[in-house]
C-alpha cells in the first residue's frame, strides 16, 4: 500500500495528521493519530476463515428470547414517565400555559416548561416553529398518570403565519421561519465542472424534466427513547442511539457538566436509519427530571412524536436537462434543486450524485436549501443519494426512451473508472461486475420474452405468480448506485485476552442491527488466530470503553473493523511473546489457529488457555486504532438493481414482482448479514418508491399520517422476490481490512428501478414518488392527452 | 384478577386504563414483548391471549380476568428453544431485533393453525408485523423452515 510506505517515517514518534474522510457525503477533514503499526491488508487471495464466514449473528439468541435488553426496557427502582406536551400550531407563541389541574393529578410530580431548560437544550423557549415541537413536559409515577395530567393541561397558542412547503416559504412576503432568513447560508448551492453551453450544444439529444421526491419518515419501529439516573454529580443514560459518544458530549455540554460525569450505555437498539444520530428532546427531559427529582426518569416517544419529530429525509423538486450524444454519450448533466429542509438540517441534498455517478465532462448542479415550518430533517439511509439518484436515473431512463437505447447499455457507455467530481481514482470501483452479473441473474437481456410470456397465461410458470387480469401490465426497470462510504479514524479498540482464555473485543461503538457486534469479533477471531466462541464484543458504554464515532455512514464496519483487527494483532504478538520461551522459541516461530499455539512446521502446540493459565493474573490487552484514509483516492461502493412490476393500468395499483441487487462494497465480513442489510434497504425503497409520504396539513401545517397506519410502511405482504448479492472483492486500498461500508447504498437505487419499470409497464414517465394508485392513473390520463 | 402468563399463575389488581403491555412490561418483569406504536399498527407487542393473536397495546389489563397468556419468553420451554426461534436464528431473520418477539409470536400462532403454509399463506398471515429493518424474506425463510421440521430435533445443549 502506498500509504504505509509514504507515512513510515512518521510512524516511528507518534504523529498527528490530516486525513480526509467521508460522512453521509460529506467530505471532512479531520487530525487522526497514527496507530503504532498498520498490518498488512488482507488481500482478496489471503485465506481467511472466519472473516468471510456466514455465522449466525452473535445476539440472535437474545433477540429471538426477548432477553436483548432496549432503552425502554430498563426499568429502575422509583422510575418516573416523561410525557412530552406539544404544540399544535406550526408558528407562534406559547400564550397560556396552566399546569395547576395536572398537577393535582395523581401521580403527576412534576411539569417543567417555558424557560425551564438550560438553552442548548433549545427545549421550552416559548417560540413555536413548528406543529409538534415540544412545550413541555409531565412526569409522573406512572405512564397512564402522565397522560392524565396532559389531558388536564390547560395550553393556549397564539398562531402566527406559517411557511411549510418550499414555495411558500421563499414567496415574497413570506413569514420568517428562521430569523436569519428562510434560506439557508450558503444557498444556492452551486458546484460545476466543465462547460455546460458547449455540453449541451454538443448534445444530439437534450431532454428536461422535473422530480419529485417527498419527504421519508425512519418509522424504526422503536421509538427515541431513553432513562437517565443521578447518581450525585453524574448522570448515567441509556438512550436508543447510532453514537453514545456524541450523546455525551452533547449532554454534557448542554448541562454544562463534563464528559466524565456522564455516562451513555446502548445495549440494543430497535433501528435508527439516521434518526439516531445524537441526544434529543427525550434524552435531555429524562436527564433534567431525574436531577429535578432524584429519580430515574424513562421518556419514550409516543408513535404520533415518532413519526412527526424524530426526523425524516426531507422532499426535493429537482429540474434536470440530460445532453448526450445519438450513442448515448453523456455531454451535459444539469440540475436545479429546491429542498425544504424543515426547521433545522444540513445541506445534505441530492445533486451529489450527478457528479459522481456517470463520465460526463459537464456538469452543473445547484441546490437551493430553506427553512420550513415543519419538524427538522436527519439524516436517512443514504441522505440526498437517495433522493438525488430518483432525479438522475429517472432522468437517465427517460434519455434511454429518447434515444431508442437499452438503459442498461446506456449506463455501460457512461462508465466512469475515475472520480471525475474530485479528479481522483476510486480504491476499487466493479459496478461493470454489478452491470453485468445483475442484468445476468435478472435476464435482463430476455425481459421481452417474459413480457410476452405473462401476457400469454398458458405460458409455463414463472419464479413469480403473475396476475390473470387483463388489465395487468409488465415492465422491466433498472437504476444505478454509487454512495462514498470509506470509514475513518478515530476509532479505537482494545482485544483482551482473560486468563481463561476468553477474548473480549472492546469498542465503545454500537449495533443498531447492523451486526457490529458479530463482524468486530469474526475480525478479531481472524486476527488473533481464535475460535470464533471464543470471542464476544462488548460495545456501547461510554464509561468503560475506547471511543468509536457514530455509527451513521455506513461508517463502523470500515472504521472500527481495522481497529478491532489491530487490537487483535497486536494481542497475538503479546500473547506469542509470552509463549516463545514456553517453547523455547522465538515469537517468529509460532502460528495461531483455533485458539491454538503451535510451533511452526512441528506438532508441539498449546491452547491459548494453557499458555495463559500459566502467566497468572497477567492479561494480555491488545490497542488498536484505525490509521489514517489513503490520500488521494475516493472510496465508494458500487451497484445496479433490476426491478420486475406488474401494474393494474384500471386500478393504478403497483405490485413489485422481483428484485435483483448486484452491489459492490469490497470484502464482505459476513455475506449473510451483508445481505440482511441490502434487503432490508431494498425494503426501504420500495416503501420510498410506493407508499411513504408525509402529509402535511396545508392549512395547519399540522401531520395528517403520524402514525404506521396511514403512514405506510412495506409490510410483510408486499415484499417481492429479492436476489441481492455482492460482487468485488478486498478493497486493499480502502484499509487493511479490505472492507467498505454497505447499510445505505441498498436504498439508493431501488426507487429509481421501480418507477423505470412502471414507466415501461404502462408507457408514460413516473416523475413523482410514491407511486400511488392516483399517479399512476393520473400518468395515463396525461399521456392519453 | 387471576391471569396465567407463561404458564405461571398471577394474582394482580390492573390499575385503571393500564394496558396489558404495560402490565406484562412493567409489573410482571417480563420486557420481550414490545411497544412501537400503542394503536395497534405494528405488532411489536403480539401475544397470544387465550390462544389467539392479540395486540397487547390495546388490550386494557383489566379485560384479562382468567385469561392465558403467552409471550416470546414462554416460546422456549425448559430452557430449550423451540424450533421457530432456532430457525430465526439460523436464517438471520432478526436484524434489530425490535419486532422479533411479536414476528415469534405471530408465526407461532400460524403454525399451530396451520403447520404447513405455503409462501402466501406465510406473508398474509404476518403481514400484520411490521419490520423497519426489512427482515421480511429471512423471516418467511425461517418460518417455511420451521414448518418443514427443519428445527425438531436439534439438540439443546447450546441453548440457554
Ligand atoms: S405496539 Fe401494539 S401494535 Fe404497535
Ligand atoms: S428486525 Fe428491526 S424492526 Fe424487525
Amino acid at each position: 500500500m502506498a500509504r504505509q510506505s509514504k507515512r513510515s517515517t512518521a510512524r516511528r514518534g507518534r504523529t498527528f495528521v490530516e486525513t480526509v474522510v467521508e460522512v453521509e457525503g460529506r467530505t471532512e477533514k479531520r487530525v487522526v493519530e497514527l496507530p503504532a503499526f498498520e498490518p498488512a491488508a488482507w488481500k482478496a487471495d489471503t485465506a481467511l476463515e472466519i472473516v468471510g464466514a456466514r455465522v449466525p449473528r452473535m445476539d440472535a439468541h437474545e433477540k429471538v428470547t426477548g432477553r436483548a435488553r432496549y432503552t425502554a426496557d430498563i426499568a429502575l427502582p422509583g422510575m418516573l414517565h416523561a410525557l412530552i406536551l406539544r404544540s399544535p400550531v406550526a408558528k407562534g407563541n406559547v400564550r397560556s400555559f396552566d399546569a395547576t389541574a395536572a398537577r393535582a393529578v395523581p401521580g403527576v410530580l412534576d411539569v417543567l416548561a417555558t424557560g425551564d431548560a438550560p438553552p442548548d437544550t433549545r427545549l421550552f423557549t416559548g417560540k413555536i416553529s413548528y406543529a409538534g415541537q415540544p412545550v413541555g413536559v409531565i412526569c409522573a409515577e406512572t405512564f397512564e398518570a402522565a397522560a392524565a395530567g396532559a389531558r388536564a393541561m390547560a395550553m393556549t397558542f397564539d398562531a402566527a403565519p406559517f411557511a411549510a412547503t418550499f414555495e411558500a416559504a421563499v414567496a415574497p412576503d413570506a413569514p420568517l421561519v428562521r430569523s436569519q432568513g428562510n434560506l439557508m447560508a450558503d444557498s444556492p448551492m452551486i458546484e460545476g465542472r466543465g462547460d455546460i453551453e458547449a455540453g449541451l450544444r454538443a448534445a444530439d439529444v437534450t431532454i428536461t424534466r422535473e422530480y419529485r421526491t417527498p419527504v421519508q419518515l425512519h418509522s424504526a419501529i422503536e421509538p427515541h427513547g431513553a432513562v437517565a439516573e443521578w447518581n450525585a454529580d453524574r448522570v448515567t443514560i441509556w438512550e436508543s442511539t447510532q453514537g453514545i459518544f456524541r450523546v455525551r458530549e452533547q449532554v454534557a455540554a448542554a448541562l454544562g457538566i463534563s464528559q466524565s460525569n456522564v455516562r451513555v450505555i446502548k445495549h440494543y437498539m430497535g433501528g435508527g436509519f439516521g434518526a439516531k444520530n445524537g441526544a434529543g428532546a427525550h434524552t435531555y427531559i429524562a436527564a433534567l427530571f431525574a436531577r429535578r427529582t432524584g429519580r430515574p426518569v424513562r421518556c419514550v416517544l409516543s408513535r404520533r412524536a415518532e413519526q412527526s419529530d424524530s426526523g425524516n429525509r426531507p422532499a426535493t423538486i429537482q429540474r434536470v436537462t440530460l445532453g448526450a450524444k445519438k450513442n448515448g454519450t453523456l455531454t451535459a448533466i444539469v440540475l436545479s434543486a429546491d429542498i425544504p429542509l424543515g426547521v433545522s438540517g444540513w445541506e445534505g441534498g441530492p445533486a451529489q450524485i450527478y457528479h459522481e455517478l456517470y463520465a460526463c465532462p459537464n456538469v452543473r448542479t445547484e441546490e437551493t436549501f430553506a427553512w420550513v415550518n415543519s419538524s427538522g430533517m436527519q439524516a436517512f439511509r443514504a441522505p440526498g443519494y437517495a433522493e438525488g439518484a430518483f432525479g438522475l436515473e429517472s432522468a437517465m431512463n427517460a434519455l434511454a426512451r429518447e434515444l431508442g437505447m437499452d438503459p442498461l447499455a446506456l449506463r455501460r457507455r457512461n462508465f466512469t473508472r475515475i472520480d471525475l467530481r474530485r479528479s481522483q481514482k476510486y480504491s476499487g470501483n466493479a459496478l461493470r461486475e454489478c452491470y453485468d452479473e445483475g442484468a445476468r441473474k435478472f435476464g435482463w437481456a430476455s425481459r421481452e420474452e417474459r413480457r410476452q410470456a405473462s401476457a400469454n397465461p398458458a405460458a409455463p410458470a414463472s419464479v413469480v405468480p403473475s396476475s390473470s387480469v387483463a388489465s395487468v401490465r409488465r415492465g422491466f426497470g433498472m437504476a444505478a448506485q454509487l454512495w462514498p462510504t470509506g470509514g475513518g479514524p478515530p476509532s479505537y479498540a482494545q482485544v483482551r485476552i482473560n486468563n481463561d482464555a476468553s477474548i473480549d473485543v472492546l469498542a465503545g461503538t454500537q449495533d443498531l442491527g447492523t451486526g457490529a457486534r458479530t463482524v468486530l469479533a469474526q475480525i478479531a477471531a481472524e486476527a488473533l488466530g481464535a475460535k470464533l466462541s471464543d470471542v464476544r464484543s462488548i460495545i456501547g458504554d461510554t464509561e468503560t470503553l475506547p471511543y468509536a464515532g457514530n455509527s451513521w455512514g455506513s461508517m463502523t464496519t470500515p472504521s472500527v473493523g481495522p481497529a478491532a483487527r489491530m487490537a487483535a494483532e497486536d494481542a497475538r504478538r503479546l500473547l506469542l511473546e509470552a509463549a516463545a520461551p514456553m517453547f523455547d522459541v522465538q515469537p517468529g516461530d509460532l502460528e495461531t489457529k483455533d485458539s491454538r499455539i503451535v510451533v511452526r512446521d512441528t506438532d508441539r502446540s498449546m491452547t491459548f488457555a494453557e499458555v495463559t493459565k500459566s502467566l497468572g493474573d497477567v492479561m494480555i490487552v491488545g490497542r488498536g486504532s484505525r490509521g489514517p484514509n489513503p490520500d488521494d483516492v475516493t472510496i465508494a461502493t458500487f451497484g445496479a438493481q433490476f426491478a420486475e412490476v406488474e401494474v393494474d393500468v384500471e386500478t393504478g395499483i403497483v405490485r413489485v414482482l422481483r428484485i435483483v441487487a448486484a452491489h459492490d462494497a469490497g470484502r464482505i465480513i459476513n455475506p449473510t448479514l451483508a445481505e440482511s442489510q441490502l434487503e432490508g434497504g431494498i425494503i426501504q425503497g420500495l416503501g420510498y418508491a410506493l407508499f411513504e409520504e408525509r402529509i402535511l396539513d396545508r392549512a395547519t401545517g399540522v401531520q395528517l399520517n403520524a402514525d404506521l397506519h396511514d403512514y405506510r410502511i412495506p409490510t410483510m405482504a408486499d415484499i417481492p422476490a429479492i436476489d441481492a448479492f455482492f460482487v468485488g472483492t478486498a478493497d486493499t486500498v480502502a484499509n487493511h481490512t479490505g472492507a467498505r461500508g454497505l447499510a445505505e447504498p441498498p436504498i439508493i437505487p431501488t426507487a429509481p428501478a421501480i418507477a423505470a419499470a412502471v414507466a415501461d409497464a404502462i408507457g408514460a414517465e413516473m416523475t413523482q414518488i410514491p407511486l400511488t394508485p392516483w399517479r399512476v392513473l393520473g400518468a395515463l390520463e396525461n399521456q392519453r392527452g | 384478577m387471576r391471569l396465567t402468563v407463561n404458564g405461571r399463575d398471577h394474582e394482580i389488581a390492573p390499575a385503571p386504563g393500564e394496558r396489558l403491555l404495560t402490565l406484562l412490561n412493567d409489573r410482571l418483569h417480563l420486557p420481550g414483548t414490545k411497544f412501537g406504536c400503542g394503536h395497534g399498527e405494528c405488532g411489536a407487542c403480539t401475544v397470544l391471549l387465550n390462544n389467539r393473536l392479540a395486540y397487547s397495546c390495546i388490550v386494557l389489563a383489566e379485560a384479562c380476568d382468567s385469561a392465558t397468556v403467552t409471550t416470546i419468553e414462554g416460546l422456549a420451554s425448559a430452557g430449550k428453544l423451540a424450533p421457530l426461534q432456532r430457525a430465526f436464528i439460523a436464517h438471520d431473520a432478526a436484524q434489530c431485533g425490535y419486532c422479533t418477539p411479536g414476528q415469534l409470536v405471530a408465526a407461532t400462532h400460524l403454525l399451530a393453525r396451520n403447520a404447513a403454509p405455503d409462501e402466501a399463506e406465510i406473508r398474509e398471515a404476518m403481514s400484520g408485523n411490521l419490520c423497519r429493518c426489512g427482515t421480511y424474506p429471512k423471516i418467511v425463510t425461517a418460518i417455511a423452515a420451521a414448518s418443514r421440521g427443519d428445527f425438531k430435533n436439534m439438540s439443546s445443549e447450546t441453548d440457554e
